[in-house]
């Protein structure tokens, strides 16, 4: 452990603790399944940066979405964001969900991902080097440190846009609001 | 061997072409009233395997291809049967106005899915399909979406585009 940073241990310890055990869960859409693989295992070893994969979202805090989303997947991907306890970190890896990448004309994919869940980083590449997920993971230590890493609070202020781009993109959404919508009136509307 | 399934099928089927522009691969374009009884036709010769299904859209002829590319276990085929190596395309065109066509699914089981696919992805209608219900496709659209008049970048525009960004994502 480095020295330098024993008084932050000692001022925010579970701040820390968060920060330096990244639990993964990947939503391998498109490029991330090729990615990912090596950079969990011996070639790349995430785990020398604290990230280990784990099988379900009620075990992670950081959400690696890989690739292109196209509608259904952004299904699953909001129900998987919101069964991950707090405070839990997303990551949009490749071009694709940040601005639709080469599918930006599709018929069928998501183009804006941040539009319906918020996004605590990119990972901009298309397909993006194993290396660029570890620079993606020092990067949020750095804003988990100075609590810009705060996705899950916005997610909880502005649920009611959320949860409207959400249901514009996908109807009706059957599963019941994660936060009580209009409880956060001032602010939750964002046009 | 070619030559003398070609000759079979020009006896039996009226209009018919039959060409071949690779060494396994025989393409014969049909049209759609002869399409059903040149599928059993081929089923009784041991081509067992529909391999896929799918359609083409010819906007500018005004009509759909569909295309059953059909192939045939070896040992399925018995003496005075075609050989298993060849993989025959059947084509055949459907006016674009009225696309309808019949179901092969009691020639070919596996028909099912492509047919609902095909159905849901460009609008084409199989009599005797009972299942036609969506298949992939989460959304609502306009017109059938692998219809070359759909106009993708519109639709993008209209419908991801007017999804408003939310109050300070930046924060
Ligand atoms: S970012 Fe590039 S490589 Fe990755 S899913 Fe999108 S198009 Fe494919």
């Amino acid at each position: 452990m480095d020295r330098n940073q024993i008084a932050k241990w000692f001022k925010e310890p579970s701040k820390m603790a968060n920060k330096y055990s990244l639990h993964a869960i990947y939503f391998c859409t498109g490029c991330g399944i090729i990615e990912v693989p090596p950079v969990i295992t011996a070639r790349w070893d995430a785990e020398r940066f604290g990230v280990i994969p784990v099988a379900t979202p009620r075990q992670a805090n950081l959400f690696l979405i890989t690739g292109y989303v196209s509608v259904k997947t952004l299904k699953a991907i909001i129900r998987t964001y919101e069964q991950m306890y707090e405070p839990k970190y997303a990551v949009a890896f490749g071009s694709c969900p940040i601005n639709g990448g080469m599918y930006w004309d599709s018929y069928n994919t998501i183009k804006h991902l941040d539009k319906y869940i918020p996004i605590d980083g990119w990972i901009a590449g298309c397909m993006p080097r194993p290396e660029a997920i570890f620079v993606a993971v020092t990067h949020l230590w750095t804003l988990i440190d100075k609590g810009m890493a705060n996705g899950y609070e916005r997610y909880k202020k502005y649920y009611r846009a959320y949860r409207r781009n959400q249901e514009l993109a996908l109807g009706k959404l059957e599963w019941p609001p994660l936060y009580p919508i209009g409880e956060h009136t001032e602010g939750g509307e964002c046009d | 061997m070619i030559e003398q399934l070609k000759r079979e099928l020009e006896a039996t089927f009226k209009g018919v072409s039959v060409t071949s522009e690779a060494d396994r691969r025989i393409t014969v374009v049909v049209d759609p009233l002869q399409t059903i009884a040149l599928l059993r036709f081929f089923k009784d010769r041991g081509f067992s395997h529909l391999a896929l299904l799918s359609a083409v859209d010819l906007i500018d002829k005004h009509a759909f291809e569909l295309v059953y590319i059909l192939t045939s276990y070896a040992e399925d085929t018995g003496e005075d049967a075609v050989p298993g190596e060849l993989i025959l395309v059947v084509k055949s065109m459907i006016p674009r106005d009225k696309p309808t066509f019949k179901s092969v699914i009691n020639i070919y089981p596996n028909a099912e899915p492509y047919e609902r696919e095909i159905h849901e992805l460009f609008g084409i209608h199989f009599d005797g399909h009972r299942r036609l219900t969506p298949l992939f496709l989460e959304r609502q659209y306009p017109i059938p979406p692998f219809r070359k008049d759909f106009d993708t970048r519109r639709y993008v525009e209209d419908v991801f585009g007017s999804i408003p960004a939310i109050g300070d994502e930046e924060g």
